[in-house]
């Protein structure tokens, strides 16, 4: 890992970051209690995946992605967005999803750029995203969640901010902050820097040390 | 030919997706959410059960202020190991809906309901309970609750009816979804619950899913298994259904059979086993008995009707024999099933190399031969002695978060006691001890099974009915009449519930629940795991727990001594007083302190330790006798079944041509009255319909989108026809939801039963579909 920061190669440093969820599949795999895993291990497949991004995906952005759509997708921060375009029933779900959602990049169909799923390794993508098929409501609801985070709660000025969310199942930071699938305002600057957990760590929930 | 013309629909089926893509884009939006006034964001993570399947995934619920705002998966609970389905993530915006029901309601002369205190109500309940005992007899008043009860609630209204009362009028839905399984466990192994546990799924070679459409039904269970096939890569899944499913399609292998043959499948995989000489004879020989029943058990569709079982032992020799009608050729003609795919089931289960796994649900246990069907694949597992050790496992899944914990445990059934049965005097002596009532007061004869208790209703000899935590004016098959007889003068029928639904629309007094969280409870889950939930949010308005329902009441009817806990500790006085039921190594249950410290303790919990395999002595301390311990039978032994192929109660014929199915689909849960109240699950399955298959809609002129009657002799409906939408049926069968209030296809369908388990067959009954 020192080596490593002293030499920001990218493949060791986004795998790093990513290697949440490969921890949770793996410990899924292996039986083993979650709890017992952690960022520093099962990290082989992440190296994979960053090892064949490549520069120009990483460098490249679209500006159509905001952060208000990104939201109107979401029950709440962190909910599992719903599938806002037509998506039939074809054999091989897995693949046909993955086709636009493994790797990103130009949707001719759709005319836009594709977001990238953080958790590629699940298999069943309509366990938890669902189409739209009505707009309609059976019943009023009167849920409200609390506001997503605010960006750059950098510490100090120019200093690297925290990551604001759970990274259950988002532990992927390449997939959702790099590229042209990337939402534009939480798009990095410095894709190719890799090793993100390097400077930027988990945000605690706010209580300061106390003996 | 035909396969061009296929293509040629599929790509303008593509096309116009594209077009309606098109329009889609930009700026789809679905709501989103409300910001809550002055929340920091900061969010304080609790564990529970979900509140829908009997999966039983934990859940951390996210909570800002008094309200529930995010939900996560918790990464220490190892039924789901941090993953959710759809449901779960969007689980606590079922508590949102604006139609809560906040507050007691009586029905007024005029037929209207009007808002009245709780404790009115409860009153009101326990006046009517007391004329009706005195007008008609204890056996006049009932009580039928479900698989969602927490075991506090279900061991309330146990205590209260069996116990105090005296009258063993105490049903659940879980009869209508689990009562298979159970006769299934209680006639091959003579006790109850699966012997395995979920982690079977990381062990096994080869799955094979009974007429079960996981990928829907038990999502999170499906994505474990098929993580292991992705790590494992011989790993197979064979999906044996009467529909082609989301399960089909991602199988190795997808074998489609004629409704009801799986009886002669089953039979004819055991043929194969044998013939092979595939069985493992050691196992057999030391582990295993074999027993007939009787044939020609009916169906229950008239009133009254009884049915008991008598076994016979039988050798190995005449089960050889009775096997001879059930070659795979011959079993081919009935069955649609080519030979060949039947002598491949037979190697995997056979192989010894392979362990194998075989899941079911609703397609065995809803099912006139349900009983029968759990025997002859658990007969699959005993001989070739794949069983009781990790990866192979007979493993029957439930649908209900608490059908277990609840119904199964507590035992919420009118022939059942919290520990054995009314029928034994020494479990009825247990009960009164703990109880504190009479022995004289528990009834020694069971009542109605809850097809007969709805028909009691619609007949008169039940006139008080107090329904919780379920929807029977949805569920109920053949609904018509049990409708018209709830709503019949002189027929008093309480309703606790969350939100309205066509069971409260036939209530005489309305009391509002506390949901869920809203209340601290237990479930108790598929594997035999207990999950305790702590009260994190405030019912709204007089909302009221049903287990304070039913303390309330007692206490009405002056059963203060057996009812005297205070609101502050009762679900733990509640649950020290249950386990006294089941101290003992095969049963015991964990202490209440452990339950709120783990997310979730599997019983047998003995020394400290969870039973993750029963009957094998290396992991279950009950288990004393070399290799394996049946120890549920007097015998020691696991019961094979002589079990012959029956058909259907009602068949397809000329009148009315097609087999009708009914199921659930993964976005709701049940008849929706929580999901479809949930924005993002009512937007993606609005309502329901009818999925036809393509070539029976080519021959009437239906096109997907079209409506068609559907038609038995019970009733019909007119919905919307799918074609090839998510799930295909084959040719003669069509297939409809039953979550959609507004399309109510228990109209259509039988009130038949399994004879053994009295538990109704959902999935067959013959319909005629027209173009409308």
């Amino acid at each position: 890992m020192e080596k490593s920061a002293k030499n920001p190669r990218t493949r060791w440093g986004p795998a790093v970051a990513g290697a949440g969820v490969v921890m949770l599949l793996l410990a899924a795999l292996a039986g083993a209690s979650p709890a017992q895993e952690d960022f520093d291990q099962h990290i082989a497949t992440l190296f994979n995946r960053y090892d064949t991004t490549s520069l120009s995906y990483r460098e490249g952005g679209s500006s159509e992605r905001t952060l208000e759509e990104f939201y109107s997708r979401r029950q709440y921060p962190g909910s599992p967005p719903f599938i806002p375009h037509p998506a039939i029933e074809v054999f091989g779900e897995k693949l046909a999803c993955l086709s636009c959602h493994g790797r990103g990049g130009w949707s001719q169909v759709l005319q836009r750029f594709a977001p990238v799923t953080p958790h590629p390794e699940q298999q069943s993508c309509r366990q938890c995203h669902v189409s739209v098929n009505s707009r309609d409501l059976f019943v009023e609801n009167g849920w409200q969640s609390v506001p997503a985070p605010i960006l750059g709660r950098a510490q100090l000025p120019g200093g690297p901010p925290p990551v604001p969310h759970s990274l259950e199942m988002r532990g992927d930071c390449y997939a959702c902050h790099v590229g042209t699938g990337a939402v534009t305002p939480i798009r990095v600057e410095h894709p190719s820097r890799g090793m993100c957990r390097q400077c930027h760590v988990p945000a605690g929930d706010g209580r300061p040390f106390t003996r | 030919m035909d396969i061009t013309r296929r293509a040629l629909i599929k790509a303008a089926a593509a096309s116009s997706a594209i077009a309606a893509a098109a329009t889609l884009f930009p700026g789809v939006s679905f709501s989103g959410w409300q910001e809550m006034e002055g929340a920091s964001g900061a969010i304080q993570w609790r564990k529970t059960p979900c509140r829908f399947c009997g999966t039983g995934c934990g859940l951390l619920v996210g909570v800002s202020g008094a309200r529930a705002v995010a939900v996560k998966g918790d990464p220490n609970c190892s039924v789901n190991k941090g993953l959710c389905c759809v449901k779960g993530y969007h689980s606590v915006q079922a508590l949102y809906g604006r139609d809560r029901l906040t507050q007691a309601r009586i029905r007024q002369p005029d037929g209207t309901m009007k808002e009245v205190p709780v404790s009115e109500a409860l009153d009101l309940i326990a006046e009517k309970m007391q004329a009706t005992i005195k007008s008609h007899g204890k056996d006049a008043v009932a009580m039928y609750g479900s698989g969602q009860w927490t075991i506090p609630d279900g061991y309330a209204a146990s205590k209260l009816f069996k116990g105090c009362i005296g009258t063993n009028n105490v049903e659940a839905n879980a009869r209508l979804c689990m009562a298979s399984a159970v006769t299934g466990f209680m006639t091959s192994f003579g006790i109850d619950e699966p012997m395995g546990c979920y982690e079977d799924m990381d062990h096994a070679d080869v799955f094979v899913t009974w007429g079960n459409n996981m990928a829907e039904m038990h999502p999170v269970l499906f994505s474990r298994m098929l993580a292991n096939r992705n790590r494992k890569k011989h790993v197979k899944i064979i999906d044996f259904a009467t529909r082609s499913t989301r399960t089909s399609l991602a199988a190795d292998k997808s074998i489609l059979f004629r409704p009801q043959t799986d009886l002669a499948v089953a039979n004819a995989i055991c043929y194969e086993i044998i013939r092979n000489n595939w069985v493992n004879w050691d196992f057999v020989n030391n582990h295993c008995s074999l027993h007939k029943g009787k044939t020609n058990i009916g169906y229950g569709t008239e009133d009254h009707f009884a049915f008991t079982d008598k076994a016979e032992d039988v050798s190995f020799e005449e089960y050889t024999k009775f096997l001879q009608d059930y070659t795979p050729e011959e079993v081919e003609k009935i069955s649609g099933v080519a030979a060949m795919d039947i002598k491949y089931l037979a190697a995997l289960y056979g192989d010894p190399d392979k362990k194998v796994t075989s899941f079911w649900c609703m397609g065995m246990n809803q099912h006139t031969r349900g009983t029968w069907i759990n025997n002859l694949v658990y007969n699959i597992h005993l001989l070739t002695g794949k069983i009781s050790s990790p990866g192979n496992s007979p493993f029957s899944l439930t649908g209900q978060p608490s059908a277990c914990g609840t119904v199964r445990e507590v035992g919420t059934l009118t022939h059942a006691l919290p520990h054995g049965v009314v029928m034994n005097e020494e479990d009825r002596r247990m009960a009164a001890e703990i109880w504190q009532v009479p022995v004289d007061n528990i009834d020694p004869k069971p009542t109605y099974h809850t097809v007969e208790m709805f028909r009691a209703l619609d007949r008169g000899d039940i006139r008080f009915i107090w329904i919780q935590v379920t929807n029977p004016m949805v569920t109920m098959p053949n609904l018509i009449r049990y409708r018209n007889g709830a709503r019949k003068e002189d027929r008093f029928v309480v309703v606790s519930d969350v939100y309205p639904t066509p069971t409260t629309d036939v209530a005489d007094v309305i009391l509002p629940s506390a949901m869920w969280i809203e209340q601290e409870g237990m479930y108790g889950n598929s594997e035999r795991r207990t999950q305790h939930f702590e009260q994190i949010l405030e019912p709204p308005g007089e909302a009221m727990c049903d287990t304070w329902q039913i303390i309330e009441v007692a206490r009405r009817l002056g059963f203060e001594k057996q009812f005297p806990w205070s609101r502050e500790s009762y679900i733990e006085d509640i649950w020290n007083e249950y386990i006294r039921f089941h101290d003992d190594p095969k049963h015991r249950m964990a202490p209440y302190a452990l339950l709120k410290k783990r997310s979730g303790v599997q019983w047998p919990f003995v020394d400290g330790r969870e039973t993750r395999w029963r009957f094998n002595p290396i992991y279950d301390p009950a288990a004393k006798q070399e290799g394996f311990d049946f120890y549920g039978k007097p015998d020691h032994r696991a019961w094979i079944w002589v079990r012959p192929y029956e058909p259907a109660a009602e068949s397809p014929d000329s009148d009315y041509p097609f087999w009708l199915n009914t199921g659930r689909v993964l976005e709701h849960w049940h008849t929706g009255s929580m999901t479809r109240r949930v924005p993002i699950l009512h937007g993606a399955v609005p309502s329901a319909y009818v999925e036809l298959n393509p070539e029976d809609a080519a021959a009437m002129g239906v096109v997907s989108g079209g409506e068609v009657k559907i038609t038995s002799r019970r009733g019909s409906i007119v919905m919307t026809a799918v074609i090839n939408g998510r799930g295909n049926p084959p040719r003669g069968m069509v297939f409809v939801p039953f979550f959609d209030e507004s399309y109510l296809i228990n109209e259509v369908t039988l009130d038949a039963f399994c004879p053994i388990s009295k538990q109704p067959d959902y999935k067959k009954c013959a319909v005629k579909v027209e173009r409308v």
